[in-house]
């Protein structure tokens, strides 16, 4: 593939681009049917973005769709500005993810505006992705994650309301805020039950809860896993209960040995994920800290 | 020629007996001596089946009248041996009262074999939880596998009906939109029908002054 001739060529595009708008801004150009020419310029920076896209320039791609989204915008045409924003979003995203955000804020503003919801969730959930892997800001995707939760839910998506929801509630435990999680766990959970083909993942729901519940207080704990088997009966045949019934007896004795052991069983049947070996670990510290104030 | 035939046929006759004496003693037997006698047995059949081979050569070069006789005692020793060696191969696995008694009466005398059986027993059992146990497991992980999968059908589900209800939207606007088109072109029409006849008005009024300008001269 002959990039560097792609490139050339899609400089020169750009520069004829650059022209075209120069000219119909001018008093003659906009008498003379200046907004074909910025069409024919719109086309012109498109076709260029393309060119650098084909020869991996992602940064060059991506400033030549903001421009195209520049102009579409003078021509009041949002919808079209929008896509060309989250073109130069996705160009961006492999090279400079500060300002893929950007380009993907001002097309989620066009959207929202325009009342379409549901796209401007899905990018919402883009923008919360990168942050949580290339900009690593964990703060700032939460509220992405929960800014998008909120649009799903006012398009009546509960699906895919609830796949965001869980991301912040794993995020929010993550950083000890206990008591969002464990709202949030309840109200996917019993959401969860009521339908047929997600009730075998409610137990899953209930146990993360549980959990929060024990890192914040142990009673609290208690209670909240006697509520959850009024409210799921099967909930207490699941090997998870069993477990969370041992923890608390284990945290009663104050005994680290018979936790761990509870812990070990659990895992050789069936792995425990990064997440839950975080929050067990704390709850274990706990206990530790428990003794030794003891002591 | 027939001697020999004769002397074979003896020494057939010897080692069938031996045979069938061994096989009779096999199932009797304690796990060693069983296996030597095992052996023997296995070797001495080897010598028969020799004999048989050999009588049959002896046979063939014997003339053709006498024959008769030979070849008819041949096949019954062949099938004598062939008797034999169906028997050995079930005094292998045959139990005997003996073997019973033994264990009933539990004489302590095979605590070897005993222990062994048991060490054994643990083993396959052992065997058994450790597949059972990873047979559970798989389950395990089937089930979060078809989570996750029912999961991906509810979100899909979601979608698909949100998009269908869209279409069915778009449809209706589609009609509508149309429908306004088809409004907008038969105005076209009767603009330019009403264009056309006031053009034709004008003209007929502009004819008429011309006329009766001219007449009034």
């Amino acid at each position: 593939m002959d990039n560097s001739g792609k490139e050339k060529e899609a400089m020169a595009l750009m520069a004829e681009a650059e022209k075209k708008v120069k000219s119909s801004q001018s008093f003659l150009g906009s008498l003379f049917g200046g907004s074909s020419k910025m069409e024919d310029a719109c086309d012109m920076y498109a076709r260029a973005a393309n060119m650098f896209k084909m020869a991996k320039n992602w940064s060059a791609a991506g400033n030549a769709f903001s421009q195209a989204a520049l102009l579409h915008l003078q021509m009041q045409s949002k919808h079209d500005a929008a896509t060309n924003y989250i073109d130069a979003g996705n160009a961006f995203k492999k090279s400079d993810p500060q300002e893929a955000i950007n380009c993907l804020n001002r097309a989620i503003e066009i959207y929202t505006d325009m009342g379409r919801f549901t796209i401007a969730a899905k990018h919402h959930v883009t923008i919360a992705e990168i942050y949580e892997t290339e900009l690593v800001d964990i703060d700032k995707a939460i509220a992405h994650y929960e800014q998008a939760a909120d649009y799903y839910k006012g398009e009546e998506s509960t699906s895919s309301a609830n796949k965001c929801l869980l991301k912040v509630a794993t995020y929010a435990a993550q950083l000890e805020q206990y008591p969002k999680a464990i709202e949030i766990y309840e109200q996917v959970a019993t959401h969860a039950m009521d339908s047929n083909l997600l009730k075998y993942s409610a137990k899953d729901y209930f146990f993360k809860a549980a959990l929060c519940h024990f890192c914040v207080d142990m009673l609290n704990a208690k209670l909240a896993l006697q509520k959850y088997e009024e409210m799921f009966p099967a909930f207490s045949d699941s090997r998870e209960c069993k477990l969370v019934k041992k923890l608390l007896d284990a945290f009663e004795e104050q005994n680290v040995d018979a936790f761990t052991d509870a812990v070990k069983e659990y895992d050789t049947i069936s792995r425990l994920d990064q997440w839950l070996t975080t929050m067990l670990l704390r709850i274990k510290k706990t206990i530790q800290e428990d003794e030794s104030d003891l002591r | 020629m027939s001697s020999d035939f004769e002397t074979y046929e003896q020494d057939f006759g010897t080692l069938t007996a031996e045979i069938t004496n061994k096989i009779g003693r096999i199932p009797k037997l304690a796990a060693e001596e069983k296996t030597q006698l095992v052996l023997n047995v296995d070797k001495q059949l080897e010598e028969v089946r020799e004999l048989l081979e050999q009588m049959d050569l002896e046979v063939r070069e014997i003339p053709i009248q006498s024959r008769g006789m030979f070849n008819s005692r041949l096949k019954s020793y062949k099938q004598e041996m062939e008797k034999l060696e169906k028997d050995f191969k079930r005094s292998r696995i045959a139990y005997s009262d003996e073997v019973r008694n033994e264990l009933l009466r539990e004489d302590g005398g095979s605590s070897e074999t005993q222990r062994a059986h048991l060490l054994d027993n643990t083993e396959s059992l052992e065997r058994s939880s450790r597949r059972l146990d990873a047979g559970y497991q798989i389950a395990v992980e089937t089930e979060q596998v078809g989570q996750e999968i029912l999961t991906n059908l509810a979100t899909d589900r979601e979608k698909i009906q949100r998009s269908r209800d869209r279409l069915r939207e778009t449809d209706a606007n589609l009609g509508k939109s149309s429908r306004i088109l088809t409004g907008m072109l038969r105005r076209i029409i009767q603009n330019r029908i009403l264009v056309f006849i006031l053009g034709a008005i004008i003209l007929l009024t502009i004819v008429l002054a011309l006329y009766f300008n001219l007449r009034g001269h």
